[in-house]
């Protein structure tokens, strides 16, 4: 259990990077006084609902809302004729044939739930009676909703695509074929990983308002991308940017589901406009939730490698299917993912994987934290395994004799420049006691109830270019008379605590206590650009505009000091609220007076530091894989220990060890923080978390029957935090919160296979599968 | 009309028979701490307190709790002083979105109440109820264990000392001196 506590109880915060500060909306979340855009209401305010396709795949003939606008209450209808048609998209720049969605269908819909209009009424149950008075006339269409059955030919064509291949990603190095030839052992494993809902605890919810006087928008969005939604409301809308502010409040968890701005922003801004200028609230309920957003790729990842005797790697192929539902949205770069973050685990010459992301009349499937990487971490380290105990080489050494290298070069060209990776194999080995319970057949192996022990490791970028040429951050540090200082970031924080993280480097930065900052985060109006919350990409990018923000604003200071005081500006710094002089070593004046003298009668200057950090990567080819998408990357290495019962199937993780590569902790419990929830998540999808269908419908679309992890049965978790001080990070820190949950499914299947023999290769694992893999254990003897 | 008492509050609510203690709180009073992912009694969110246990208030009727005393979120911190839970939630880290917070202390605080010093079991059977998404629950363990050391070395000031001052009272009887009165209050 980890016991690191912060320290809210001293008084001040004065070098606060490094340190467990408490987090800087900590109070006002625990007193109930953060708002969220779910607690936001307006005088007069309507409430908004989306009308849904009620058919996986059908022609759209005709929509007769004139019931619905005689109803009392209902203030305005919206449906494809209000609307350009825009179709709009998520990896525009790289993948422009991507863009496949439009706001509201205007012909065709593709999935149960596709939104083909929206209502506003003065309360929730006028809109949800509008809803029953729609009449809508469709011309079904054939549907297919098994991705292997949409790739036959002859399948229903959902879009314009072969097969129904929405993506496809060819990863192609060296010559696997010829490799695989001259290699010890060949083997090939198929794997599947299932379905998973986001499950934010707060739905997705904004209160759009258009006013008519001025023809400017604002939207109040649970969003992870501020900045993205504005863009694509300003493209579906046909506006200019700077006439929509998109205005993020505490967001109650994201995980992926809130990267994309959603018809139902969409709806909200429009539904105002028709209503004269009155504020739109729409918020899902947990079955909308569940049922239409944004869910994990189901995935057929299959997979094959050879080896030398000594256990080297020589070649990999295979083969990746991932269900994309009815539109594209980011899976492109969950394709990506999926395929390329292999190379930043291990050394590769000769590889190739195809990716196809296929088109079904399912809901649509999107960016999940850790995007491909959790179905992938699954399949390539439960096949890692695989191959070492045919080898009988220990799955750790196996491991290590493969692992990618600090300052390396991968096949595809990243740059890996620190790489803890072997570190954090070693700690984890070390601290989980890895040798003495590994294969141990005395470990408790005598009764019905069986221990075993497992590893997986993974790799994750900072950041990763997907809608935009640039990926680049700002910040501004406004440090006012009175001594408060002000950090602008266009960063969302979605809960992670980055609003935390960054005002610690930020303070850092400038040589103030943590306590004076004030964090205004992701609103477009007054923050400056940040792409968003995505790809463990915001203490890196983000923290090194908060950096850039803070030394600025610093160097403004001194200046003014160095002026009055006829100093050369080099020699003085400012550290802990001190100005200091460092070539006689003494303290010239505290941080107070420092600001007096800069907003005194002769000076008057106003300090504002100003930061922009775009990373420095390579454009990627996606005919091949080949390019260095982050400007660092992170490491981890991931051990369980479970208990299975032989005779119910059950399966209790007992212990996760946890060793983390995250360059430099700026919050240690923050990020132990995030590595324990990454560890649950990663647990439920392991056992439970399963989002099932039939005929297109989601079948278990509320938390009674999609079971998220509860408090029972938590497993202890111990994080190890590696730090490797990287060149490039803030501070050294490197970007962390999707990488712990990649190599979890994998160490708990392993330690389950060290436990009882038994190797599940499709997700969840089920008692039901363990008990029927104990049979057929007993059966071949 | 109904009258329900409410962080100590006495509210005089036109009530339909439907309307939930949920609906009420967020709606009519704009109580919005208290919050809710489900509205079907799933995920513990909208928990609140009513005579001293833990309560969903998305599936209580608010015209059945006239009389009752309701505590929500916004009733546990003595002006800036924060509850020993709420503290505890801040410097434990134990708080990540925020959004199931509210209830989850809620529930913590019934369960210290009673029992301030409960196993590790008797946390997770009290907040079994409650989901959390993004912190996967380690930190808020650590939270509720050192807030119920807190409360039970008188963290809560005043209860503290209305309790030692009761003990003394009733065993001056017994013929206690002062000085060891004050060894009791050491320990």
């Amino acid at each position: 259990m980890s016991v690191s506590v912060n320290s809210s109880q001293s008084p001040t915060n004065f070098n606060p990077v490094g340190k467990s500060v408490p987090r800087i909306d900590g109070r006002g979340i625990v007193t109930g006084q953060t708002k969220y855009v779910f607690d936001v209401s307006f005088p007069n305010m309507l409430i908004g609902k989306m009308i849904r396709s009620s058919h996986p795949h059908a022609r759209i003939l005709k929509i007769d809302t004139s019931k619905a606008e005689a109803l009392p209450g209902v203030r305005a209808i919206i449906t494809a004729k209000d609307t350009y048609n825009i179709k709009y998209g998520s990896n525009e720049y790289f993948f422009p044939h991507t863009v496949d969605q439009m706001a509201i269908e205007s012909e065709k819909v593709r999935y149960i739930g596709d939104e083909i209009g929206a209502v506003a009424a003065v309360d929730e149950e006028t809109a949800l009676a509008a809803l029953e008075l729609i009449e809508v006339e469709y011309e079904p269409l054939p549907s297919v909703t098994d991705m292997l059955e949409a790739m036959k030919p002859g399948a229903p064509q959902i879009h314009d695509a072969m097969n129904n291949i929405g993506v496809i990603l060819p990863v192609n190095f060296g010559n696997p074929e010829r490799a695989f030839k001259e290699s010890y052992y060949v083997r090939e494993d198929k794997f599947y990983a299932s379905a998973a809902a986001m499950a934010a605890l707060e739905p997705h919810v904004c209160v759009g308002q258009w006013e008519s006087f001025s023809n400017k928008i604002t939207l109040w969005a649970s969003s992870q991308a501020p900045f993205k939604c504005r863009e694509a409301l300003a493209k579906t809308l046909k506006m200019d940017l700077n006439d929509i502010r998109v205005i993020k409040l505490a967001v109650g968890g994201g995980f992926g589901g809130k990267l994309e701005m959603l018809p139902m922003d969409f709806a909200a801004c429009l539904l105002s406009k028709k209503a004269g200028g009155l504020p739109v609230k729409i918020c899902y309920n947990r079955e909308e939730e569940f049922s239409f957003s944004r869910r994990k790729h189901a995935m057929h990842y299959k997979v094959k490698t050879g080896v030398t005797k000594d256990g080297v790697i020589t070649a990999m192929t295979g083969e990746v299917i991932a269900d994309g539902g009815a539109y594209c949205s980011y899976g492109p770069t969950v394709m990506a993912a999926a395929i390329m973050r292999i190379f930043m685990v291990y050394k590769l010459q000769h590889f190739r994987i195809n990716g196809y992301r296929i088109y079904t009349n399912t809901p649509i499937s999107g960016a999940m934290r850790g995007f491909g990487g959790v179905q992938s971490g699954f399949a390539i380290e439960s096949h890692m395994d695989l191959i070492a105990n045919h080898l009988g080489i220990d799955p750790i050494e196996f491991r290590l004799r493969n692992i990618t290298t600090p300052n390396m070069v991968t096949v595809n060209k990243m740059f890996l420049t620190t790489n803890g990776l072997k570190e954090c194999i070693e700690r984890a080995a070390v601290a989980s006691e890895w040798t003495k319970k590994r294969g141990n057949k005395d470990y408790f192996k005598a009764g019905i109830s069986k221990r075993g022990i497992g590893i997986g490791i993974a790799a994750d970028v900072m950041g990763s270019k997907m809608y935009k040429s640039h990926e680049s951050a700002g910040a501004i540090v406004k440090v006012e008379e009175d001594g408060s200082v002000y950090l602008f970031t266009g960063a969302a924080d979605t809960g992670q605590g980055s609003n935390t993280a960054l005002s610690q480097i930020a303070a850092h930065a400038l040589g103030v206590k943590y306590e004076r900052i004030r964090c205004k985060s992701g609103d477009t109006e007054i923050t400056p650009f940040d792409t968003g919350s995505f790809a463990s990409r915001v203490t890196f990018i983000s923290g090194n505009a908060a950096l850039r923000a803070g030394k600025d604003a610093k160097i403004q200071i001194l200046e003014i000091v160095a002026q009055e005081h006829k100093l050369d500006i080099n020699d003085l710094d400012m550290q802990g609220e001190e100005v200091t002089n460092k070539k006689t070593n003494t303290v010239l004046m505290n941080f107070d007076k420092a600001l007096e003298l800069c907003y005194s009668f002769n000076y008057g200057k106003q300090i504002i530091g100003r930061g922009s950090y775009n990373p420095k990567t390579t454009p990627i080819d996606f005919r091949t894989g080949e390019g260095n998408v982050s400007g660092s990357y992170g490491f981890e290495a991931q051990i369980a220990e479970v208990e299975v019962n032989t005779e119910t199937g059950e399966v209790h993780v007992l212990k996760i060890w946890d060793a983390h590569d995250i360059g430099k902790a700026i919050n240690p419990q923050s990020v132990e923080a995030q590595i324990e929830g990454s560890l649950a998540m990663g647990i439920g999808y392991t056992f439970t978390e399963d989002l099932r269908f039939k005929n297109g419908r989601v079948l278990n679309p509320n938390f009674a029957n999609y079971r998220v992890p509860r408090s029972i049965g938590t497993p202890e978790m111990h994080s190890i935090l590696v730090e490797t001080d990287d060149p490039e990070g803030p501070f050294g820190a490197k970007g962390m919160g999707e990488a712990s949950l990649l190599p979890t499914s994998a160490a708990i299947a392993n330690a389950l296979e060290d436990a009882c023999g038994v190797r599940i290769k499709d997700l969840p694992i089920t008692p039901a599968k363990i008990i029927q893999g104990l049979k057929e254990l007993k059966e071949k003897g | 009309m109904k009258k329900l008492t409410i962080n100590n509050k006495e509210y005089l609510l036109d009530l339909k028979g439907h309307e939930t203690l949920l609906e009420v709180l967020r709606d009519k009073l704009s109580l919005t701490g208290t919050k809710t992912a489900c509205e079907e009694s799933e995920c513990g969110t909208c928990t609140v307190e009513i005579n001293g246990k833990a309560v969903l208030s998305c599936i209580t009727l608010a015209a059945d709790i006239e009389g009752e005393a309701v505590t929500t979120i916004e009733g546990l911190a003595d002006g800036d002083k924060l509850h020993p839970v709420q503290q505890a939630y801040v410097d434990y880290g134990a708080v990540q979105c925020g959004f199931c917070i509210p209830g989850m202390i809620m529930s913590s605080k019934a369960l210290l109440d009673k029992n301030p010093s409960p196993t590790q079991e008797e946390i997770e059977y009290a907040l079994d109820g409650n989901i959390c998404r993004c912190a996967g629950y380690p930190k808020i363990f650590d939270a509720v264990r050192k807030a119920g050391e807190v409360m039970k070395n008188g963290g809560n000031l005043e209860q503290a000392v209305v309790a030692a001052q009761d003990k003394f009272k009733s065993t001056m009887a017994k013929g206690i001196t002062y000085e060891d009165f004050l060894k009791m209050k050491q320990t």
